[in-house]
């Protein structure tokens, strides 16, 4: 049938579903074509990349039978802005400001890995201070991230209550970014060689404070969704995966946890002194969605016992290596004129040290270089294994940053978990997943 | 649009890819370095071995890599159920000086000079229940780049070698739906490869003179 582009919605629709077989009903731009491409009963539709429920700009080509999922195909790149390019030509420590723009929910994961894979080029090892505080944001992102997931996942079944409680205590956690960092989101914080500045005064008793009150904002959820008969009959048996097809398509992270593999790159491989904290690795081997949120909730439990850990054992000293060759000012004060600087290490490069001066001016314009040679440095991101392979010939500037991103990794498996469920688990499937389009696009 | 599968059935295996609990979150390897080198230098005896920065990497032929792969999947000692990254680098050919600031570092200087430029592409294999990863580097031809896909053997492969292609040119042969997944459809180029541009617009200045985007890259910009 040609297309006219003019056509009006023709005919009212017909009364009977025996009609509803025979004639097509709805006509205008190349939707006959679309319709004609396709038998019976199946068709062709785009979920998205503006469907509010596709987590941003993912979009989702689905092949129906009738409202059961045949097929579906993941369409991404619509958010591609070649950060790993960028990072080539930028200086090392540059290149920070951009990876932590990937996965915006868990920004300080792609510092941390970024600047992992960079000390380990380097081979220097962070003071242990700056370890600490590493892990205690890194746990407080955890929580962040899974906070953003329950909310907007809660919200895509039609529960508001959970979207409030979920970004009401995300805004506790970015507060305490914003005052150690200065930027809620897209710190830039961690550093390679430390951190960009040391923590606020009251960080060890703001911390501790936040934690008591997640502890207990965390029985809310529970109390509202663990026994919930709505919650349940939309996530029990929906999206399951099983353990052999989450490695096969390189699933990681808790959609692997809920299908009964307890891998966790945190205990498998420490890195930033993991080892020394107690915490379990949750697993279930149910492997649907219900068992994900399951995992997700008791993650934050973990991640707030790690939290507690570290405040306890949070030593003093710098936050940043002490090798004049890398090392940024880190022992920053607030001036009077309300901008942060280092009032001992000013005085030492401009009263003090010609040299110093030198120094402190081709680090900044020049940046250092880095050794050459390959690493790969894989940490437990949220999703997942978030991995930097990164590439340096020796210069002030990376040859080559890869991202092995877990929400591009485990969108793949998205097809396997919606085929035979009906459209409405799709947003289930999605959500459960958890990704994050920064992150898949990169 | 693309007719994608990632629901394929992968090669026959024997058993399950899942580890018992036990093995699974041990911290600690059961296997070192050496002890994965030896183990894949005994069946390919002409795989060059490198060890560097605590990691262990494997320079095959293209020729070997699904064998090598497959067997580095199916042994029982090296059991790599998951392959976690798949990425390219691309180093151009032409003969490069490497200025390492000898002013402050007191590195050297050092030349590189390559007759043909190259696009090596990593494999990351894991072991989830022995607990040990690394690396396999294969190199190819930057000007016909071309690889056979381990799609069959990891599918989790897919995006991985769609996002190679789409990013170096390389052309997985047996990949199911080869197509560019991050760049626009019809883009023209691949941009991670060295010698495309690096892009930007000319900057009005006094004058009604422009001046040109910045296009130096490390090797750019000492090449004499």
């Amino acid at each position: 049938m040609a297309i006219d582009p003019t056509a009006t919605p023709s005919a009212t629709p017909p009364a009977t579903a025996a009609d509803l077989d025979d004639d097509i009903y709805v006509e205008g731009a190349d939707w006959e074509s679309v319709v004609d491409a396709v038998s019976d009963d199946h068709i062709t539709v785009n979920m998205g990349p503006q469907h509010p429920s596709t987590h941003g700009v993912l979009r989702l080509v689905l092949d129906l039978d009738g409202e059961t999922v045949t097929r579906l195909t993941p369409i991404v790149g619509y958010l591609h802005t070649g950060i790993e390019k960028n990072t080539e030509v930028r200086t090392w420590v540059q290149g920070t400001t951009f990876v932590t723009r990937m996965d915006y929910l868990s920004p300080f994961y792609n510092e941390a890995a970024f600047c992992l894979a960079t000390e380990k080029l380097l081979g220097v090892r962070v003071p242990e201070r700056a370890e600490v505080v590493r892990v205690i944001l890194l746990e407080f992102n955890r929580i962040a991230s899974h906070l953003v997931w329950l909310a907007t996942g809660g919200m895509e079944l039609g529960s508001t209550t959970v979207m409030e409680f979920g970004f009401r205590e995300r805004e506790h956690i970015l507060d305490l970014f914003e005052a150690q960092s200065g930027l809620r989101m897209n710190h830039a914080y961690i550093r390679p060689g430390g951190l960009a500045q040391d923590v606020t005064d009251d960080f060890l008793e703001r911390s501790a404070a936040l934690v008591d009150l997640l502890a207990e904002r965390m029985r809310d959820y529970e109390d509202l969704l663990v026994e919930n008969p709505i919650w349940h009959a939309r996530l029990k048996n929906v999206g399951r995966i099983d353990a052999d097809t989450c490695l096969r398509l390189g699933v990681t992270g808790p959609v692997l946890r809920a299908a009964g593999v307890p891998w966790d790159l945190r205990k498998a491989q420490p890195y930033s002194g993991y080892e020394r904290y107690e915490f379990d690795v949750p697993t279930r081997t149910e492997g649907d969605s219900f068992a994900r949120f399951l995992i997700r909730l008791e993650e934050m439990r973990q991640s707030m016992h790690i939290i507690r850990q570290a405040l306890e054992v949070l030593p003093g000293g710098p936050v940043m290596v002490d090798d004049k060759r890398i090392a940024w000012p880190s022992q920053q004060s607030l001036g009077a004129d309300g901008i942060g600087n280092d009032p001992d290490y000013i005085r030492h490069i401009m009263g003090e040290s010609m040299e110093a001066l030198i120094n402190h001016f081709k680090l900044v314009t020049q940046g250092f270089t880095v050794p050459p040679g390959q690493v790969y440095v894989p940490v437990e991101s949220p999703r997942g294994e978030l991995g930097y392979a990164v590439t340096s010939i020796g210069t002030n500037k990376p040859y080559r940053v890869h991202v092995r991103a877990p929400s591009f990794v485990n969108l793949q498996a998205a097809d396997v978990m919606a085929r035979g469920q009906g459209v409405a688990d799709v947003v289930v499937v999605v959500a459960s997943l958890d990704p994050v389009m920064g992150d898949v696009d990169r | 649009m693309s007719e994608a599968t990632p629901a394929r059935s992968t090669a026959p295996r024997v058993g399950s890819l899942v580890p018992t609990a036990s093995t699974g979150v041990s911290g600690r390897s059961s296997l070192t370095l050496d002890a994965i080198a030896q183990r894949v230098t005994e069946r390919f005896p002409e795989v060059r071995v490198q060890q560097a920065f605590g990691e262990l990497t494997l320079h095959v032929e293209p020729d070997d890599l699904v064998e090598m792969v497959t067997f580095c999947r199916d042994d029982d000692e090296l059991s790599c159920e998951l392959l976690s990254d798949l990425s390219g680098v691309h180093w151009p050919a032409g003969e490069h000086v490497i200025a390492r600031q000898t002013s402050t570092t007191g590195w050297p200087e050092y030349r590189v000079s390559r007759e043909h430029g190259v696009i090596e592409v990593l494999y990351v294999l894991r072991s989830v229940s022995r607990n040990h990863h690394f690396r396999i580097s294969v190199g190819t031809v930057d000007t016909a780049p071309r690889l056979p896909s381990v799609t069959e053997i990891y599918p989790t492969a897919d995006f991985h070698e769609r996002e190679v292609y789409d990013f170096f040119g390389v052309e997985f042969e047996g990949h199911p739906d080869l197509t560019r997944i991050l760049m626009p459809d019809d883009w023209i180029g691949h941009p991670h490869r060295k010698d495309y541009p690096l892009g930007g617009i000319d900057i009005p200045y006094k004058n009604d003179k422009f001046i040109p985007p910045p296009n130096e890259r490390d090797l750019r910009e000492v090449i004499d």
